[in-house]
């Protein structure tokens, strides 16, 4: 029925082992020097390149796939099984012709909104495409891709099963039904904030673990509170504590707040300002702005006029997640300040060009896996958490749900930037460094250098435990 | 006919004069004790004078050189360059590189065999392994391994070689002469280079996240022991070791310890942690001079390396060098 039907004999040997990379031998390989094994060299990138077109039909049929591509694929895959076994067979290693202890499949659900609002292209006038957005799918799929290696020494295989509903009203349903009909447990949900509290209700006390991938919402971590949910998305109140940390740590503490007309713009001025009151900056003003040029409302939708004070200020920070009015605020503000937040230095979980902790093969890694795109915070999110299920498969040796996710809960994971990411007991937020990000590099990470706390510097960020009305812990 | 034997005894003398200069050359690059510095950032190895400390020569590589070796006679130093997937060649008697080894995606560390006439290199980004014939100059065989494969160690008797991969947190054990990985071993988290004890038992292996050293016995190929590091006025967040030198009497162990800024020297026998010693940011790659009165340690995030003297445990200078010191190799 799902995808994992298809190929578990060829899971993992596939996907890890073969690349395209690996099929040009490079220029220092001539053919007329080449020794027999060059040979199966050859082979192999056949087999290869075949096993990549496999998953390529893999990933047309999830979500629900139609009946009759499934069945052509399945058959496809039965047809030409023997052949890959066969080009397989000719790297098989001594070990392995020894008896396989069985095989598990540990398949993660990954529960999106087809048409998802969030993803849609921001464009400017005329069309003009400013960002292409996409789900961070290929970020769960990178990890996938990760676990392979691992194969020899844990007997599970890995997979995804993509279920893509139509409203934040049918996540729940599809998780419970899921949980209940395809023996799923970890999913990966890339929804709104509006799916949470349903989904929290439905899952509650159930064998199951939701991690939030793309819900920045304070309230999800706050009120709906959930034992059975993980954010590894940050939250607002991180994203805020760092920017305003690396605000302060440059002495730049008095900013102009501007707020755009969507809740969400309220949402992060608001978050905003209880960071600086947090770590001693000063919102000098806060002015509400409205994209347009109506000259009568020019009070509003001026960049010059909307800066203009009769005092100094350091840095303008602007909420806009529309987009439209930000991206035209930077150079002409009325005094040349820098602008943060919507644009310019913005805080985030992830950004393409993070050089440090082996960030850049995890960029490679996603590019070639998304088509080039730039890995942005959601896809970061959704490769951790899968990573997280993974490890807690590796390290505790179990396959089963309850020892995985108290490990989940427990343990401490490489995110790939920096400090060791790990699970916030009150409120489940994954604790992680954030990267300040400009377009084209990363200016600062928080928590700043001398950000202090008595156990963990990461929880400089966000809801501490003192501070969070969640207390799963207790 | 006179005219053409006048030629063979140009030639003849012509010769003899490139292979007696050859020779003074070669004479000359021995034992210079000179200190190779690899920089990721300024593509280029640093050269320095070990009695002076000054820098004598800059040679000019392929981008992003990192790790180092050279071959028996030391008449040839060779270097992984990741950014132009090729191993560059330096000939140590004219400082220069002149020529280049193809490898796969983003070449991070090797190993070389030169009985066997093998060069294993780890591709960072390819996830394999490149098995070099170093004759042929040519790839014979690529091994997948798991995601970011770093380490590179080649057994004595060369029919195996151990290779770490960072995103799986597990040893590869390959066979050499077959190219496939016969068995993996989970290890800490983010396992990166290799110290193999002289009486060939246990492989010791750094791992930079979980910030400690495992120790796998070889015959059994399991986790056998693990060594913890925590430098005073440190958080252990802040140890990630990396680079890993042994003397060769098997006692000693030197492990850079990243972030930490210090180098700690273990006693191999029982384990334990005998000093630390403050280097700089970043301290990655360590090398020790032939006499083992010498450690050299590379601190990427302060653009320097450090000496140290092994006897007293104590810095005794830094030194500049170019952007982001990966590796140091000594020509002793």
């Amino acid at each position: 029925m799902e995808a994992r039907a298809l190929h578990p004999p060829l899971k993992g040997e596939g996907r890890s082992a073969l690349s395209e990379a690996k099929c040009d031998p490079g220029w220092g390989v001539a053919e007329s020097a080449t020794p027999p094994r060059l040979a199966s060299l050859h082979s192999r990138c056949f087999a290869s390149a075949f096993i990549e077109k496999m998953t390529a039909a893999e990933g047309r049929l999830c979500p629900p796939p139609s009946a009759e591509g499934e069945e052509q694929a399945a058959s496809a895959a039965r047809a030409f099984a023997p052949f890959i076994l066969l080009a397989l067979s000719l790297f098989a290693s001594p070990a392995s012709a020894q008896q396989p202890p069985p095989r598990q499949t540990l398949t993660i659900g990954y529960v999106e909104i087809a048409e998802d609002p969030r993803y849609a292209p921001i464009r400017g006038a005329d069309r003009i495409v400013l960002k292409t957005r996409a789900h961070p799918y290929a970020g769960a799929e990178v990890s996938i891709d990760d676990a392979a290696a691992l194969r020899r020494v844990l007997p599970v295989d890995f997979a995804l099963a993509r279920i893509s509903v139509k409203s934040t009203a049918e996540v729940a349903p599809a998780v419970l039904q899921a949980i209940e009909k395809r023996d799923i447990h970890f999913f990966l949900i890339d929804a709104p904030a509006p799916a949470f509290a349903p989904l929290a209700a439905a899952v509650r006390g159930r064998d199951a673990l939701m991690f939030n991938i793309s819900a920045p919402e304070d309230s999800l971590r706050r009120d709906v509170c959930a034992a059975e949910i993980v954010h590894t998305f940050p939250s607002l109140a991180m994203s805020m504590d760092a920017l305003v940390q690396v605000l302060v740590a440059r002495n730049w503490r008095d900013v102009i707040v501007l707020e755009g007309p969507l809740p969400a713009d309220a949402a992060s001025a608001a978050a905003f300002a209880r960071s600086a009151k947090k770590f001693g900056a000063r919102v000098v003003a806060h002015q509400r702005f409205k994209a347009g040029t109506d000259p009568r409302e020019r009070e509003q939708n001026n960049p010059t006029l909307l800066t203009a004070l009769n005092r100094d200020y350091d840095a303008v920070f602007v909420a806009d997640e529309a987009f439209d009015f930000a991206r035209t605020l930077p150079y002409r503000t009325q005094r040349p300040r820098p602008v943060v937040g919507s644009i310019d230095l913005e805080p985030v979980a992830w950004h393409w060009t993070w050089e440090h902790n082996g960030a850049p093969q995890v960029q490679a890694r996603f590019a070639a896996r998304s088509g080039g795109r730039h890995m942005e915070s959601a896809d970061w999110a959704a490769w951790i958490a899968v990573k997280m299920i993974v490890q807690a498969g590796l390290r505790t040796r179990s396959t089963g749900f309850r020892a995985q996710r108290d490990f989940v809960l427990s343990g401490a994971f490489d995110g790939d930037k920096g400090l060791a990411v790990s699970v916030r007991a009150w409120d489940h937020q994954l604790r992680q460094a954030m990267l300040l990000a400009s377009p084209y590099a990363v200016v600062a990470t928080a928590p700043v250098e001398n950000a202090l706390h008595r156990t963990n510097e990461l929880d400089t960020l966000g809801d501490d435990a003192p501070e969070s009305p969640c207390r799963l812990d207790r | 006919m006179r005219h053409a034997r006048s030629h063979v005894i140009v030639g003849v003398v012509g010769a003899t004069v490139l292979l007696l200069l050859a020779f003074v050359l070669q004479a000359t690059a021995k034992d210079t004790g000179l200190i190779f510095v690899s920089n990721e950032k300024t593509n280029n190895l640093t050269v320095i004078d070990p009695k002076t400390w000054k820098i004598v020569k800059d040679i000019k590589t392929s981008r992003r050189p990192r790790d180092m070796h050279f071959n028996a006679d030391h008449s040839r130093l060779y270097v992984a360059c990741g950014d132009d997937d090729v191993i560059d060649i330096v000939d140590m008697g004219r400082l220069e590189v002149t020529a280049k080894l193809a490898t796969g995606p983003s070449p991070e560390t090797f190993a070389m065999d030169e009985a066997r006439r093998r060069i294993y290199v780890a591709n960072e980004e390819g996830s394999s392994l490149s098995i070099i014939d170093m004759d042929q100059n040519i790839i014979v065989r690529e091994v997948p391994t798991g995601g970011e494969p770093e380490g590179v160690l080649v057994s004595q008797d060369g029919k195996t070689v151990y290779v770490t991969s960072e995103v799986g947190d597990i040893v590869h054990r390959i066979d050499a002469e077959a190219g496939i990985v016969d068995e993996d071993v989970v290890v800490g988290t983010r396992p990166r280079r290799f110290a193999a004890t002289p009486d060939g038992r246990q492989l010791w292996v750094s791992a930079e996240l979980s910030g400690d050293v495992f120790i796998i016995d070889r015959h059994k190929f399991e986790v056998v022991g693990r060594v913890e590091f925590l430098p005073p006025g440190m958080r252990k967040s802040d140890v990630t070791p990396v680079g890993l030198a042994m003397t060769r009497d098997g006692r000693t162990a030197y492990v850079t310890l990243g972030h930490a800024a210090h180098v700690a020297v273990v006693d191999v026998a029982s384990r334990k942690v005998l000093a630390y010693v403050l280097v700089g940011k970043r301290a990655w790659g360590v090398t020790l001079s032939r006499d083992e009165k010498r450690v050299f340690v590379a601190n990427g995030f302060g653009d320097d390396i450090t000496v140290i003297d092994a006897a007293s445990r104590r810095a005794i200078i830094s030194i500049a060098v170019g952007r982001v010191p990966w590796g140091i190799a000594i020509d002793d």
